[in-house]
């Protein structure tokens, strides 16, 4: 139960902590009209994900390795784009922060109820049909034994626990320090989902370099232990990544976190008063 | 600082059309995807991992659909490959069969050698053995049968 509860875990450990900082920022920018949007996405792409699953599962038809090899990795492309164009929106922010009072946040900020949906609708999308083949093979061996499916189950419940322990830190802490870290987290994120993808095209054939390996710490974090589920669940870490993953994840991460530093921590000749009375306020 | 601002902007809107895109194309990609379910007289294969073995109910099968079904009688995670000749190149590959699930790989071969891969535990230790697709397949050259 505890190999099927780590990989319920790692799959929706991503999706869930994305979903929870999203919440976070629409609550603290004071929209709380587009949370329904947020619940759209995740509820489209979970149902979508589990009809699809079952269709495969038990219809007369299955998914070839390469259309969902290609499924991930498309999708995985377009999670980059949108996680990326969600960290510079907090940086955005951030900067905003740095000159005018909390309240005026609304009118600084352009929310599309449609990006909303389509952020939440990927980040649970993206690694929804895997882990509803994994949750209906749980189904189907349900009848002779359900110790697999108890443990899928938890371990997505854990996940969705941890989304929202980060939502309910991320309300808390300091509204400028919520962009400034969170960004910087979604960007290690990012980094891990643009990697992943590579690896993705590496196996379908896409790309080149599938066995020519950076690093393989296999042996000191398997891939089955806790240790290894979070770190691939959080970060899309693989203890053994080829050299074109860890170009690509340099190649996205440096100047991502330059560009987005530059303008979430840049110093103000104003003293940032108002925000850390925002800081109690919110305590 | 404009710049940013337009930048960031311009991606908004990019990606409020974004899903609009996508969908259509992945669904389209799902479709075209699809391979039978063996209902038809592709081949099925069972394969069985345990923690320190893995056996398959045939070797071989006629080129076509075949249906790899991968059950996990050990205790750790397990995943199924099947390899091109070399024993490199990924044909297809199931990941996250735990401990008492089963589950189905469909694949297309064409005539010629493969080798099929069992991993459990996920760290690379796998156990190998030869696959040959037989018959008429595009691919009957590259086989040394």
């Amino acid at each position: 139960m505890l190999a099927n509860y780590l990989i319920g875990l790692r799959e929706g450990l991503e999706a869930s902590l994305v979903i929870g900082i999203l919440i976070a920022y629409i609550v603290r920018t004071g929209r709380r009209d587009l949370l329904g949007a947020v619940w759209t996405g995740v509820v489209i792409a979970t149902a979508v994900s589990l009809a699809v699953g079952a269709a495969l599962t038990l219809g007369p038809r299955g998914l070839s390795f390469t259309a969902q090899e290609t499924i991930g990795g498309v999708l995985s492309l377009v999670a980059v784009g949108l996680i990326t164009w969600m960290i510079f929106w907090m940086g955005k922010t951030a900067r905003f922060l740095k000159r005018h009072l909390e309240d005026g946040l609304e009118k600084a900020i352009a929310l599309g109820k449609g990006a909303i949906i389509a952020m939440a609708l990927i980040a649970v999308g993206r690694e929804g049909l895997e882990t509803a083949l994994f949750l209906w093979a749980g189904i189907q061996a349900s009848g002779s034994t359900t110790a697999p499916l108890t443990g899928a189950v938890l371990g997505l419940a854990t996940a969705v626990a941890l989304g929202y322990l980060i939502y309910r830190g991320a309300v808390r802490i300091n509204l400028r320090v919520f962009f400034q870290w969170t960004g910087l987290f979604l960007i290690v994120v990012a980094a891990g989902v643009l990697a992943y993808g590579v690896h993705d095209l590496q196996e379908a054939g896409v790309l080149p370099g599938l066995n020519t390996l950076a690093f393989d710490v296999t042996a000191t974090i398997p891939p089955g232990s806790i240790a290894g589920t979070l770190l691939k669940g959080i970060f899309n870490f693989s203890p053994a990544s080829t050299i074109l993953e860890v170009i690509a994840w340099v190649l996205y991460l440096v100047p991502t976190v330059w560009l987005f530093s530059r303008m979430a921590f840049a110093r103000t000749p104003r003293p940032a008063a108002p925000v850390e009375h925002a800081t109690t306020v919110a305590a | 600082m404009n710049t940013s601002h337009g930048w960031v902007a311009t991606r908004a809107l990019a990606s409020r059309f974004a899903p609009a895109i996508a969908f259509p194309a992945l669904a389209a990609l799902a479709l075209a995807g699809c391979t039978s379910n063996a209902t038809d007289g592709s081949a099925k294969i069972a394969v069985t991992i345990t923690d320190d073995a893995c056996t398959l109910s045939a070797t071989d099968a006629p080129a076509g659909d075949a249906v790899f079904t991968v059950t996990n009688s050990g205790s750790k995670v397990a995943e199924f490959y099947v390899y091109g000749a070399d024993g490199t190149t990924i044909v297809a590959e199931v990941e996250n069969v735990g401990p008492g699930l089963s589950r189905d790989l469909v694949v297309t071969l064409d005539a010629g050698a493969y080798v099929t891969s069992c991993d459990p535990g996920m760290d690379g230790d796998d156990i190998r053995d030869g696959f040959t697709a037989t018959g008429d397949g595009q691919a009957a050259a590259s086989t040394g049968e």
